[in-house]
């Protein structure tokens, strides 16, 4: 365990110089600091009393030199979570690196990462009055001068999504405009763009933060309008072709999985070869889900992506023998056959004439030979989304009746709802606890003889003890029975792979999946990987890409003689917390609904296959991502990474957490400024115009958020500004009687340097009395006054705002018969008073340190003993332990640091 | 004034949503941040963190003349002069 001298926990200008003194004494220090930089709040300061010393220049050099003097080792972007008192006198500190997800080394501080970021978010160092981005750096004169890249977590949309598809960043992406860049980073996972923008059940959008206020983004239709649009202006990727690497990979199936790692697969450079058995390419894509969702000419599409990479696709070329590909020169093979066959009802008359698999009647339909089914009455047995498929294909295909039989209950029904819903929509109609016990016909009243479909003899079913699949079991119900006369029996209860047709050359399970590692993907023959339905039956097209994309990976991996354990494909971060995403704002005022209509509108029936969701206009495509929450703040877009020249992103950077031993602990980690909105009378954050001492100084800083003082309600640049001194302080009724002891001079420094920068501007200060204590301190007051500043007497009781934005204050004006006066302002800046900061109440363990009645750190000698607190070895410097402005806060360090000395040397005196 | 009293986050990551209807505005030439608002019609302080958010990073520019009511107006910076 690394051993220092002392602990400097907060840069702030008392910490820095806690760290410098005691570095100079020859002390071994470790200065650590939340932020991205060192430099606290002083380096945000535009000048300081009473010198008007420009606040960066009198800052910079002690902020260089405590990260490059010798004797400090300086930890920016890290926390001290928790501090323990040894029995020797030392202290033992666990310290947390934060990742800033950016190599310190590499980054030359070039912000070309902020400017591409798509995230904008409140710029805390300008207090809240700008935007920043999420990857940034904190300030122009940070030290280090170092991006960092702002991650609270994993957005829950990414998080969820099995295919590994960023849908947060293709969400900012579509936002800022850039859709292309959108598409792109959905290629990234998979080819399939234009299909998962329509036929994906979004689970996403079940995940999406939104969903607790308005409603979810429609995250899936902005993939889709990426697609769209990408497909509108080019055919193919737009993207390079690598060059071959020399291997070759046969891939057995062309649905989602297949296309998916034939997509991953020809990116990495293999000579990719696809062996489909059907006469079309896509699989269940192209096979079962109908046009009216997924138009076949959009899969086309989505597999001309794949087929520009040079991947070869050949149909009607069903494989039987694995073991030949690999004498073909395959190095590689990926069974992704899906699961093509039906589950049979196993009751009597299944082989009428009438009766067919969901699968079959779905293929026929989608390759043109599906039958007539004018004027049929058709019932389809299942609760599955082939079920509802294969429902709402009937109904189009001509049937004047169409019903769905399913043994259980709605709220068990394994069809997303809303294919349910829209089933409904299109006339389907659902007998639920029914169970089919028979199909009769009328060749001979025999149930086993050859004839057509009369009706369906079924059985009432009623819900019993969960099974295991977790669903409640249906049981018939004695002395039910009745029939459903009809025509046609669709029978859409399961589908099954079919790994048989291998010949037993990959094993097998009892229900025909090939037995494949849920982690590599290998089958027991190594150099045979298996993806998709075939190896976890069947599932949704959104897994079969993500499996698709993971067996790309393995074989990838496999081929290049690396380990396929011991890594995580998608590494990701924690998810976030909705509840804390949610907490960041203190009200939502959201529009998504007035930007993205209905998926579906209009209840008239169906007509014909055309696609039925209507496509997202760009304005509401726009307006949609503008809604995003931003969960995780990063959006995962990689547009950074893009950007940076050095490649000093790392996403995959994590927390550390280490421990050091110490000799001594010096608290230097300021205070906190009070919130404003708390004296509501003033109405600050309900009137734009009213702000605080912090945002005027930020105003009137050289790196300033705007290109002068202005009104932050419109931009004006303001002609009368007042101020209102002792902002929740010396204040019973906020609980904080104490003078912050600065307030009073912070702003007639703003008085002086607004009338410098704006010379017609008139600047009046309401105060109770002005307390100018200090080495030149009342000269620089009446240096203000003597520049024109007016100064009032009296507590302002109310602020109220005009129309155009200008603020009446009314006060009672002391020193002229007390009489209530109401004066018109354009801007009023609130001289707000200072706070404990109780986060230090959390540093340390076994003992407590002990906090004055105000909660500062406690001194508990502070007039003969200044810098000592509670607890031998541990010290404070600066604004921990009450309100100083910059002078008193490095006088205090001074005696912090010479308390440190004589504590660490008598550790030396033996006993 | 305060018709509209969104929270600060919401405004502030809307920027890069209205980035393109303001310099749409902007096209026609230099306009203030109350025009622009008039414009894209939405409240003024929100247009305010959008137009600042914008000429931090280099898209829009004030011109140095103040308008007769006191407001600066704000052009757009072609494509080429932020990059």
């Amino acid at each position: 365990m690394t051993y220092y001298d002392a602990l400097v926990v907060g840069s702030g200008i008392a910490g820095m110089e806690s760290a410098l003194k005691l570095g100079d004494m020859g002390y071994k220090v470790l200065l650590v600091e939340k932020e991205a930089s060192v430099g606290g709040r002083m380096i945000l300061l535009s000048k300081v009393f009473p010198t008007l010393d420009c606040a960066s220049c009198i800052s910079t050099p002690k902020m260089a030199a405590s990260i490059h003097h010798p004797n400090v080792t300086a930890l920016t972007y890290a926390e001290v979570d928790g501090i323990a008192r040894d029995g020797d006198g030392t202290f033992k500190a666990t310290i947390r690196q934060k990742p800033r997800f950016v190599d310190e080394a590499a980054c030359t501080g070039c912000q070309l990462c902020e400017t591409a970021c798509t995230v904008a978010v409140p710029d805390q160092f300008n207090a809240d009055m700008v935007a920043r981005r999420a990857a940034y750096i904190t300030f122009p004169q940070a030290v280090p001068k170092k991006a960092v890249l702002e991650r609270a977590g994993t957005s829950p949309c990414i998080y969820t999504c099995p295919a590994g598809i960023k849908a947060h960043g293709y969400v900012s992406l579509i936002r800022s405009g850039e859709y292309e860049k959108a598409f792109q980073l959905v290629l990234e996972a998979t080819p399939l763009v234009g299909t998962l923008g329509r036929a994906c059940y979004a689970p996403c959008e079940g995940e999406c933060t939104r969903g607790s206020l308005e409603g979810s983004l429609p995250i899936r239709r902005l993939k889709r309008f990426a697609a769209d649009t990408h497909y509108a202006a080019m055919s193919g990727p737009g993207v390079e072709i690598p060059p071959p690497n020399g291997k070759r990979v046969a891939i057995v199936g062309s649905g989602p999985a297949g296309l998916t790692a034939a997509w991953q697969l020809a990116r990495g450079g293999y000579g990719v070869k696809i062996f489909e058995a059907a006469p079309v390419a896509g699989g269940f894509l192209r096979l079962a889900i109908p046009a009216y969702r997924l138009p076949p000419e959009v899969v086309d599409q989505d597999i001309s992506n794949v087929t520009a990479l040079g991947v070869e696709i050949a149909t009607n070329s069903p494989v039987s023998d694995l073991e030949a590909l690999r004498r073909d020169g395959f190095d590689a093979v990926l069974v992704a056959t899906g699961t093509p066959l039906s589950t049979s009802l196993n009751v009597p008359g299944e082989k009428l004439e009438g009766v067919q698999p969901g699968l079959a009647f779905l293929r026929a339909t989608k390759l043109g030979g599906g039958a007539d089914l004018t004027g049929k009455r058709v019932v389809v047995v299942g609760g599955g989304n082939v079920a509802m498929d294969a429902a709402r294909t009937a109904v189009r295909m001509g049937a004047s009746e169409t019903t769905v039989a399913y043994r259980r209950g709605r709220a068990e029904m394994p069809a997303h709802s809303a294919e349910v819903d829209d089933a409904e929509r299109d006339g389907v109609r659902f007998d639920f606890l029914v169970a089919p016990i028979e199909v009769s016909g009328d060749a001979s009243g025999s149930a086993h003889a050859t004839g057509r479909v009369t009706d369906l003899r079924c059985q009432r079913m009623a819900l019993g003890k969960p099974d295991g699949s977790g669903r409640r079991r249906p049981e018939p119900i004695k002395g039910s029975e009745f029939t459903i006369a009809c025509d046609t029996v669709i029978v859409a209860i399961g589908m099954a792979s079919e790994a048989t047709a291998f010949g037993g050359q990959v094993t097998a399970t009892a229900n025909g999946s090939v037995v494949a590692d849920a982690h590599t993907l290998q089958t027991t023959v190594p150099h045979i990987f298996a993806a998709g339905d075939v190896t976890t039956g069947a599932s949704d097209i959104t897994r079969a890409v993500g499996q698709g994309r993971r067996a790309a990976h393995m074989i990838d991996r496999w081929l290049r003689g690396e380990p396929l354990e011991g890594f995580d494909l998608d590494d990701m971060l924690p998810v976030v917390d909705k509840g804390a995403v949610l907490a960041r704002q203190k009200s939502y005022d959201g529009h998504s609904q007035a930007f993205a209509p209905a998926a579906h509108s209009g209840t008239g029936g169906p007509a014909d296959f055309g696609e039925i969701e209507a496509a997202l206009t760009e304005a509401e495509a726009r307006g949609s991502a503008g809604d995003c929450l931003d969960c995780g703040v990063c959006a995962e877009c990689g547009e950074c990474v893009t950007a940076c020249p050095s490649d000093a992103i790392h996403l995959d950077m994590r927390e550390k957490v280490d421990e050091v031993r110490v000799g001594a602990v010096v608290v230097a980690t300021g205070y906190k400024l009070f919130a404003a909105d708390l004296k509501p009378e003033y109405g600050f954050g309900r009137y734009k115009n009213v702000i605080t001492g912090m945002q005027m100084d930020r105003l009137l800083a050289p790196t300033r958020p705007y290109n002068t003082v202005l009104r932050p309600g419109d931009g004006k640049v303001p002609e009368r500004i007042a101020y209102i001194l002792c902002t929740g302080s010396r204040d019973e009724t906020v609980g904080n009687p104490l003078c912050s002891r600065f307030c009073c001079m912070y702003s007639i420094k703003q008085n002086q340097l607004v009338m410098g920068a704006l010379p017609l501007a008139e600047v009046t200060v309401h105060y109770m009395d002005i307390r100018a204590p200090g080495k030149r301190y009342d000269e620089f007051y009446e240096s203000a006054k003597s520049m024109g500043a007016t100064y009032v007497k009296g507590r302002v009781a109310k602020v109220t705002e005009k129309d155009d934005g200008n603020l009446i204050l009314r006060y009672e004006d002391i020193e002229h018969g007390g009489a209530l006066v109401e004066a018109e302002y354009d801007m009023v800046v609130l001289a707000v008073g200072v706070q404990p900061n109780r986060d230090v109440e959390r540093l340390f363990s076994g003992e407590a340190l002990a906090l004055d009645d105000y909660h500062y750190v406690a001194e508990p000698n502070e007039d003969i003993d200044p810098g000592r607190t509670s607890i031998p070895g541990v010290f404070v410097a600066g604004t921990a332990s009450g309100a100083k402005d910059i002078a008193d806060s490095i006088v205090h360090a001074g005696a912090a640091v010479a308390q440190v000395a004589a504590h660490l040397e008598s550790l030396k005196v033996p006993a | 004034m305060t018709a509209s009293n969104r929270d600060v986050r919401e405004i502030v990551r809307e920027e890069p949503f209205m980035r393109d209807r303001i310099l749409n505005v902007l096209a026609e030439g230099p306009h203030t941040v109350p025009e622009i608002a008039a414009a894209i019609d939405r409240p003024a302080h929100e247009a305010m963190f959008w137009v600042m958010g914008m000429r931090r990073y280099g898209f829009v520019r004030e011109i140095k003349e103040v308008t007769p009511e006191g407001f600066f107006r704000y052009g757009a910076v072609q494509k080429e002069a932020r990059s």
